[in-house]
């Protein structure tokens, strides 16, 4: 069955129409017939023709602009006479008609009018008559589409600065702390020599500090292998029960001593699921670490739950609270939300970003919910998968297990 | 049935005629060296095409859409995964376009040029075939589900329609990237081909 395609295969009414269309577009319209003369111009293109320039109408196309000769686009034109539509894109040909150049930028330059284009027939009774020819102005998006390349581009290359710095300058610091470290053992130990227990407690002292120092690079080094998705995975299939109620042990003196009631609700079967022990450790490890560091009274509740998908660990506290705001940032890196308290508690406002991009890292998410004045509720979720290939690529694993 | 009587290979032959064509064409305008090439072709009811799209591809669509008409008459369609399509238009362009895997106007007019390329093609190689010319509309591109491509073909209801599917891989220095070439047609115009492939082959 037959079918043309209105708008190409005009009739004289509906040519009329388009020539009116023409008159008010932002675009550049112009109609040539089998012998490449115009038959028609809209206002547009004759504004953007210089003034000395006679009116385009009645004249060859190829003598009004005679580097169109042998062009690509004569052959788009002479296509067009064909039956062939061409769409021409502005990356690979620059502009179609060669517009004289006008002034572009504040630098006093001089350049032509960048052009998208498409060269159509135009049918008129079934008979192709002549050819459609229209332009687009891109001077300004091209440039727009550049500088943002541009900005793109010297971001991702400060972006992988900052974290070849960051990597580096945290092994530089490492290696020396490592060596302190070993010579505090070593004096510590009085293999070198008889330590007076005075010494031994400033040596003791020392060495917390040391580790103290050593923990917080390990953070920094952390952040910059995830940030630049370096971050290795080691997974296996682990009772994530287990490891829960070893992060709570690892808490219980520290509760102790701060008065703090450290309650775990963990299920009494294990619950295996395929992921990477040390980052989920080192997750628990941080949000457990910080609602201890911010509860000063009260309670702080770990729970395991599990259903045929998630696994959920669940930390609340009785601290502080968060308004809504600070709920917002308290992912951000390097961020603390009262600086008053990095002085007071320590730390580098990486944990809670790092522990994020972990969860992310293990196909799963952590989420906060907190009430200023009551206490803050973190939410580590994880798919309870048993293969590697859904913990790697975890939008699949979700779709999967929708 | 139609699709039984349309000889596969022929229309294989048929399809790798235009792809050639439309390969050197693309190597020429980009400046580097461009296979396109034809793993799978499928010849199947419009109804199926559906069920069999759905197998083969997912998620957010981008299309180059062109309604062509003449004795054979129909929707030609460039069918690229987002993924796919941003990756080809940044192939075919160093890297200048659809930076950080959006595609941007500028990669869109490279898609719309790049199908219209394509699908001119292999529409004309069928056209030669035929001995009749065939006239095509302005090239759209469009981001869709498969739903929405589905509901933008202009297929009459008054004959039963057919898609011919063809699964090509654009082979480039850099990479290769697969998508799908679906051309409806009325039963009239598959008629029209398949009589003219089997006397081609006589």
């Amino acid at each position: 069955m037959a079918r043309e395609d209105p708008l190409l295969s005009a009739d004289g009414e509906s040519l009329t129409v388009l020539h009116e269309l023409a008159q008010v577009l932002e675009l550049g319209v112009l109609i040539v017939d089998r012998s490449l003369v115009v038959t028609s111009c809209n206002r547009w293109l004759a504004a953007a023709l210089p003034d000395a320039m006679p009116d385009l109408v009645g004249r060859s196309l190829l003598d009004v602009f005679p580097e169109l000769r042998g062009s690509a686009a004569e052959h788009a034109l002479l296509g067009a006479l064909a039956g062939s539509t061409t769409v021409w894109a502005h990356r690979f040909h620059r502009y179609l008609l060669p517009l004289p150049p006008r002034p572009s930028g504040s630098e006093g330059r001089f350049e032509r009018m960048q052009q998208s284009a498409h060269v159509m027939p135009l049918v008129r009774g079934g008979v192709i008559e002549g050819a459609v020819v229209i332009v687009q102005d891109v001077t300004e998006r091209v440039a727009r589409e550049e500088q943002l390349r541009e900005a793109l581009g010297r971001a991702e290359v400060a972006s992988q600065a900052k974290s070849d710095f960051l990597a580096s300058m945290s092994h530089e610091l490492r290696t020396p702390l490592s060596a302190i470290i070993g010579y505090m053992d070593l004096l510590e130990s009085d293999m070198v020599g008889p330590v007076a227990p005075l010494q031994k407690q400033y040596l003791g002292r020392v060495k917390s500090a040391a580790k103290h120092l050593i923990h917080i690079i390990e953070e920094i080094l952390t952040f910059s292998r995830v940030e630049a998705g370096k971050e290795p995975l080691a997974l296996e299939a682990i009772d994530v029960a287990a490891v829960a109620q070893s992060v709570v042990e690892l808490f219980e003196p520290q509760a102790t001593s701060k008065g703090l009631a450290l309650i775990a609700t963990l299920p009494t079967a294990p619950v295996m699921v395929f992921t990477d022990p040390t980052k989920l450790r080192q997750i628990l490890i941080n949000v457990v670490g910080n609602a201890m560091k911010f509860t000063d009274a009260g309670s702080v509740k770990i729970a395991v739950t599990h259903d045929a998908d998630m696994v959920s660990f669940v930390i609340a506290d009785t601290g502080p609270g968060m308004t809504e705001h600070d709920v917002e940032r308290i992912f951000d890196p390097f961020t603390q939300l009262d600086q008053s308290l990095t002085r007071a508690k320590g730390g580098t406002g990486l944990g809670l970003p790092v522990s994020r991009k972990l969860a992310h890292l293990l196909g799963g998410d952590l989420v906060v919910d907190s009430v200023p004045g009551e206490g803050t509720t973190f939410t580590l979720s994880l798919p309870k998968v048993t293969d590697a290939e859904r913990v790697l690529h975890p939008a699949q694993s979700t779709q999967a297990l929708a | 049935m139609t699709t039984n009587r349309v000889d596969q290979d022929a229309l294989t032959e048929l399809f790798n005629i235009g792809l050639h064509k439309a390969a050197a064409a693309l190597s020429e305008l980009t400046g580097q060296r461009i296979i396109v090439d034809l793993p799978r072709l499928w010849v199947c009811p419009i109804e199926e095409t559906h069920l069999r799209l759905r197998e083969l591809i997912e998620g957010e669509l981008a299309t180059v859409h062109q309604v062509f008409m003449g004795s054979v008459s129909g929707d030609a369609v460039l069918v690229l995964e987002y993924e796919n399509a941003s990756r080809l238009a940044a192939l075919l362009t160093d890297g200048d376009v659809a930076v950080d895997g959006r595609l941007d106007q500028s990669a869109r007019e490279v898609l719309a040029e790049v199908g219209n390329v394509i699908l001119s093609s292999c529409l004309s190689a069928f056209g030669d075939m035929l001995q009749v010319a065939v006239s095509f509309s302005v090239p759209r591109i469009h981001v869709e589900s498969l739903e929405g491509l589905l509901r933008s073909l202009k297929v009459q209801k008054d004959e039963l329609h057919y898609t011919l599917l063809a699964a090509t891989r654009f082979r480039l220095t850099e990479g290769e990237v697969g998508g799908y070439l679906m051309i409806a047609v009325g039963l009239s115009s598959l008629d029209l081909i398949s009589k003219a492939l089997a006397e081609q082959d006589r």
